[in-house]
């Protein structure tokens, strides 16, 4: 991850959101990777149970029908 | 930024004050931080829509029109030799096969919404025209479509349709055997004429038995469609052991 730096009270360090949320983890290096892999997969989860199906008919992509409209 | 060569200082302040950054970066260098990040997560977003609309949903489409057509193939089967037109309506009407394009069936249902469509089905139209379908035994056009990508993507291969293709509609009781007479492989989403019951642009005059197959082109987009037309060639019956007919063996 390059280093982020952050104007919003994420901290005010140089690694940025990320490094942000990796330092306030609790735990050991193992720990902190684990909850981060559950996190990311919450993540992916949120998005393709909620925000794809949502935002996918919006998007010009995948129109089959021939319509008058 | 006035502080900066005090904030050098962290380590050795004094016990109770809370521990002073190493350097504060300038404001555009925090801006440009901030917006990497943003850029870099935008982008991981993106990727996974990809991953979603060519791939998961192929999958929740598969599923579901796999379970579809199990339910209407067990209908079928109890249903034995009795009446006609007791299928239920909102469960497929039948199975199209087409050799050249897909080696799986594809269930057909009524409707061309993006909620018919996206269970890995081909619909047939209801607006703007209305499809006559071959089982009414009247001339019409048999119109479906479905999708190029995502959700099934059963027409994905439509381009490689030529003609003299088999189009095989599958029924409980008959075989429909299409033959493809023309393709038109760009037209404007606009142009409903291709539905006609006599559709012109395929060259033909004549009201006749026919087949147009709609989705969308270039493959990933949907600025056109593409139309396949085929005309029905002959009707089989279907026997005890539904043996398909010879275009498809």
């Amino acid at each position: 991850m390059p280093y982020g730096v952050s104007l919003v009270p994420w901290y005010d360090g140089r690694d940025g959101m990320y490094g942000w949320i990796w330092r306030h983890l609790p735990g050991n290096v193992w720990v902190k990777a684990l909850i981060s892999l559950v996190l990311i997969l919450a993540v992916v989860y949120v998005l393709f149970q909620y925000v794809f199906p949502w935002a996918e008919p919006l998007l010009p992509f995948n129109d089959v029908t021939v319509d008058s409209q | 930024m006035a502080a900066t060569t005090d904030d050098t200082e962290e380590h050795t302040a004094a016990p109770g004050t809370a521990p002073t950054p190493r350097r504060r970066p300038g404001r555009i260098a925090a801006a440009v931080g901030v917006l990497g990040e943003l850029l870099i997560t935008a982008g991981l977003v993106l990727g996974l829509f990809v991953v979603y609309s060519l791939w998961w949903t192929n999958v929740l489409a598969d599923r579901e029109a796999d379970r579809e057509g199990d339910r209407v193939r067990d209908t079928w089967a109890h249903e034995g030799s009795g009446g006609p037109g007791a299928l239920d309506i909102r469960d497929g009407i039948g199975f199209l096969h087409v050799p050249a394009m897909n080696k799986e069936e594809i269930l057909v249902k009524k409707g061309t919404s993006a909620k018919i469509l996206n269970n890995g089905v081909a619909g047939y139209y209801t607006d703007p025209v209305k499809a006559t379908l071959p089982t009414s035994g009247r001339n019409g056009n048999f119109a479906v479509a479905a999708h190029r990508d995502g959700h099934g993507a059963e027409f994905h291969n439509i381009h490689k349709l030529k003609k003299g293709d088999p189009i095989v509609f599958e029924t409980k009781d008959t075989w429909y055997v299409y033959k493809v007479y023309a393709t038109l492989p760009e037209t404007s989403k606009y142009n409903v004429e291709v539905l006609d019951a006599v559709p012109r642009e395929s060259g033909r005059k004549k009201a006749g038995k026919y087949i147009t197959l709609t989705t969308c082109t270039p493959i990933y987009t949907s600025r056109y469609r593409y139309i396949v037309w085929g005309e029905l060639e002959r009707v089989e019956k279907v026997d005890e052991d539904r043996t398909p007919p010879r275009e498809l063996r």
